[in-house]
């Protein structure tokens, strides 16, 4: 590739990046500012982030959200990680019927699917609570990770896997030593979409928490009618600064280790 | 042949769950289109096919139209800015790749309102870009780059590229490479080598991404609201409105219902127009 | 491979493990009660002293509208055992049996309630709820750039602030004041009146900026929006971040709301749910937790008890011959579907 080129691509990557944080950074700046409404700049605080931590509802709604997040995109990516692969091996017929299932749930209108839920548990007797919002966060972020890793694996050729089994490797062999090394990428980006897809998630979640499981959405939900408070812009900050230093960390140690020979996935 | 029986049970657990927790409700709450509202917003439990009768009023249709309209800019946008970006970090180094992919998922594990909220601080008449615009004196007035059908657009574009951005990417990811270089050693061009041989090899990627960003802007009611003032509705918002104003249960489901099949009928449209362009390809 | 496994398989132990922590050292012999609210509706410290005083611990979840509430309560298996439903939400919740009485022997305090809220017409014996906060839809304005102070509805129809207009982003509320304007009742079920100020409201479309009722506070501080209808209680918060901002109750007359305390049915803590609401009506501690969360205080007991600033805000304390002009919004039945149609259609553009 020409260098021109090359660098036309970098620019437009570093610009799109710039268009993701924009707001990101606007809304960084105003948790340091004295207003309660994000309305005018009207000087500079600390305060909110002082207070941040002396409001248990913001941190037990964090909790909540971080662990819901993690349990159920884990659950999810492991259900679709397996379904995707089994599909792969169904009948044409088996598989639009199965596919069509993926979609459904990705096309119907969130509140539906949340009131659907919402009558299933109170059908059931199953208290509401974290649990709930579990199954129902893994419920609608499983599709996605069938869809991509669907994908994934429907661009894959087959020569690798013949060949495996061709050297003698049962299905299972296979499966582990060569099919899910080639679509590694495809479950991380699966694993991804699901985390991001559950911390975002506000319409079902309302309609499936209980008392005491508040997940974040939720409660700032809530807080808009009062304006976004900056405690809220405050934690946003705090999440932002706090993972992208554990990128850099955890990129320093992989350079550190990769220096003495290891390479990871 | 090896026999695939076992690998195939593999889906079980996964269409155990969907059934249970998705097929099964669904029938439920469909069911309701077909009941009629009463009084109190409660559902009564009389069949009726009215819900479908009251959809086909010209008023829907038109609301149908505008959110097909808005959806599909949308898509098209967002390969235009997901597809370059996804293309370059494919092209980074393994390590690098992983840290592009997070930093673009980053931004929306802020909660999604307080991004919203954010825009319009930049964009509203005393707002970051129109302040710094007037005090350059490049205007004197300030501009009205709110509540209109581009900053719809725009919001939605922004809340929906990493839908665009990680199919496009786990595609560009495994393509192989040595067919890139084949066509450069027929004498390809950049462009005709992209055009001819890249697309075609991540046409999955883009057919999934955009399948999953038309579906989630079709649906979309909170965009409109934020950054459109509220002003015009897409058929998301008046299925939220059934349900938490008009408290007509009945009438949401139906709409949800056509929305649905609607969503459907076009992917299986896109699907069919995917495997024609193949098909014409593979001809030539 | 194997690392990305037992990564996973380590997140997922540690998780559960938090999780499953955080579920058992909350929940130790001490009686729960459980709030479903609107956000910052009390003053913490108000929750914080009830909760030292009886020894009990408070859950205060949020809603951001009466119907998400109704529809969780609606299923059944809320486990809530006090909620904050506004006036209508109240007739109909009642309607559907979804309210348990209130016990009064434990609710003394409830003398001390002002006169006007002691017969609600959406429940005329406080037999179900008792009003907590209230307020009125009047016109916020700014007079940087509204310089002749609005007296009636009309003014949000003048051409002068085309595209500077806010509206409340509810049917009912915007409905109901293009129907004050043209003289009409707020709840009307008659056809032709809606249809009249229907074809009205239709006129001042092009001059409204946007329909909000979260952030319209925000709108008005950093002067987007001129002019428009807001709660008196907003325009008290909007005042003190902007003087220029005042508000006006036209002269047409206009809505009256009030959110109340009301206990769901099967409310596991029924008594302690009335322990709070008395406590909440004690004089004292209403003026700490009005003051704290600036709206309108209905307990009586308690005016001679607020701070000069807070009683002389004309916002928070509205005048008597205001009140009297003022109507409630009634649950229109099946009308409702009209409201809807024609909130669909003026939102549908064009």
């Amino acid at each position: 590739m020409k260098t021109w080129r090359r660098h036309t691509l970098t620019g437009y990557s570093w610009l799109m990046l710039v268009f993701l944080y924009l707001p990101i950074s606007i809304l960084m700046l105003y948790s340091f500012n004295d207003s309660r409404i994000n309305a005018t700049w009207s000087g500079f605080t600390w305060k909110w982030y002082v207070s941040l931590f002396d409001n248990r509802q913001v941190m037990q709604a964090l909790m909540n959200s971080l662990s819901i997040g993690v349990i159920s995109s884990v659950l999810a990516t492991v259900l679709g990680t397996a379904a995707s692969l089994a599909i792969k091996h169904y009948s044409l017929r088996w598989r639009t019927i199965v596919n069509g299932l993926i979609y459904l749930p990705i096309v119907i209108p969130e509140i539906m699917m949340g009131l659907a839920l919402l009558v299933l548990f109170s059908q059931a007797h199953i208290e509401l609570g974290k649990w709930t919002l579990i199954m129902a966060h893994v419920t609608f972020s499983m599709p996605y990770v069938m869809v991509i890793i669907s994908g994934r694996l429907a661009d894959m050729g087959k020569e690798l896997e013949e060949a495996a089994q061709d050297l003698g490797a049962t299905p299972w062999g296979t499966l582990r030593h060569v099919t899910l090394p080639l679509i590694m990428p495809g479950i991380i980006a699966g694993f991804l979409m699901s985390f991001t897809l559950s911390l975002d998630d506000f319409i079902i979640s309302f309609f499936v928490a209980g008392p005491n499981s508040t997940t974040l959405p939720l409660y700032i939900y809530g807080l808009v009618k009062r304006g976004v408070s900056p405690e809220v812009n405050a934690l946003s900050t705090l999440l932002i600064v706090s993972t992208v230093l554990l990128v850099i960390i955890a990129e320093l140690f992989r350079r550190k280790d990769s220096k003495n020979g290891q390479i990871h996935f | 042949m090896l026999n695939k029986k076992p690998v195939k049970l593999l889906a079980v657990p996964a269409l155990l769950w969907l059934g249970l927790l998705f097929v099964l409700p669904m029938l439920l709450i469909a069911l309701l289109s077909f009941f009629k509202r009463g009084t109190y917003g409660q559902v009564v439990y009389e069949f009726t096919l009215n819900n479908y009768i009251r959809i086909w009023d010209p008023l829907y249709g038109q609301i149908f139209g505008d959110t097909l309209v808005v959806a599909i800019l949308t898509t098209l946008l967002s390969i235009v800015c997901g597809y370059p970006l996804a293309y370059y970090i494919s092209r980074l180094e393994k390590s690098s790749q992983q840290i592009w992919l997070l930093l673009v998922m980053i931004p929306f594990w802020i909660n999604f309102l307080v991004r919203s909220y954010a825009w319009v601080i930049i964009l509203r008449s005393q707002g970051v870009v129109n302040t710094i615009l007037q005090s350059l004196g490049l205007i004197t007035e300030p501009l009205p780059l709110l509540y209109n059908s581009g900053s719809v657009l725009l919001g939605m574009v922004y809340t929906l590229l990493p839908f665009m951005v990680l199919p496009i990417y786990v595609s560009l990811e495994q393509m192989d490479r040595r067919k890139l270089e084949a066509a450069y050693d027929l004498g390809a061009t950049p462009w005709k080598a992209f055009w001819h041989v890249t697309l075609p090899m991540t046409k999955t990627g883009v057919v999934t991404g955009s399948i999953l960003v038309f579906v989630s802007s079709i649906g979309m009611f909170v965009v409109p609201d934020v950054m459109g003032g509220a002003k015009s509705a897409l058929i998301g918002n008046v299925i939220q409105n059934q349900f938490l104003s008009a408290r007509d249960w009945p009438f949401g489901s139906a709409l949800s219902i056509v929305l649905m099949l609607l969503s459907m009928l076009l992917i299986l449209l896109y699907f069919r127009a995917v495997k024609a362009g193949e098909a014409k390809e593979g001809a030539a | 491979m194997k690392r990305f496994k037992s990564m996973m398989i380590g997140a997922l132990t540690a998780v559960l493990a938090l999780t499953a922590v955080g579920c058992s050292s909350s929940e130790q012999e001490q009686q729960v009660l459980n709030i479903y609210s609107w956000a910052d509706n009390f003053d913490p410290e108000v929750i914080k002293d009830f909760e030292q005083k009886y020894n009990v611990k408070v859950n205060y979840d949020i809603y951001g509208s009466n119907e998400e509430m109704l529809a969780k309560i609606q299923a059944g298996a809320s486990g809530y055992d006090l909620i904050q439903p506004s006036d209508y939400m109240v007739a109909t919740m009642i309607q559907l049996g979804l309210l348990e009485e209130l016990n009064k022997e434990n609710i003394p305090n409830m003398k001390n309630i002002v006169s006007t809220f002691k017969t609600p017409p959406f429940d005329k014996e406080n037999k179900y709820s008792l009003v907590y906060t209230w307020g009125i839809t009047g016109i916020a304005y700014n007079k940087k750039y509204v310089k002749e102070a609005p007296t009636s509805w009309s003014d949000l129809w003048n051409e002068e602030y085309k595209g500077r207009v806010i509206l409340l982003n509810d049917p009912r509320e915007v409905m109901g004041m293009a129907l004050i304007k043209n003289g009409y009742s707020n709840s009307t079920t008659n056809k032709e009146e809606l249809e009249k100020s229907f074809a009205d409201l239709k006129k001042m479309l092009p001059g409204v900026m946007a329909f909000d009722t979260d952030n319209i506070k925000q709108k008005m501080i950093a002067e987007e929006a001129w002019i428009g209808t807001v709660w008196s209680g907003d325009a008290a918060i909007i005042n003190g971040q902007n003087p220029d901002v005042e508000y006006v109750i036209p002269k047409e007359g206009a809505t009256i709301w009030a959110d109340t305390l009301a206990i769901p049915k099967g409310a596991k803590h029924k008594d302690l749910a009335e322990k709070f609401i008395n406590y909440l009506m004690d004089p004292e501690v209403s003026v700490k937790n009005y003051e704290s969360i600036g709206y309108s205080n209905p307990n009586e007991q308690a005016y001679s008890l607020h701070s000069e600033e807070y009683r002389s805000n004309k916002m928070i304390f509205l005048d008597k011959a205001d009140i009297d002009r003022a109507e409630w919004l009634v649950d229109v039945g099946d009308t409702l579907q009209e409201y809807d149609r024609y909130w669909t259609e003026m939102k549908s553009g064009r």
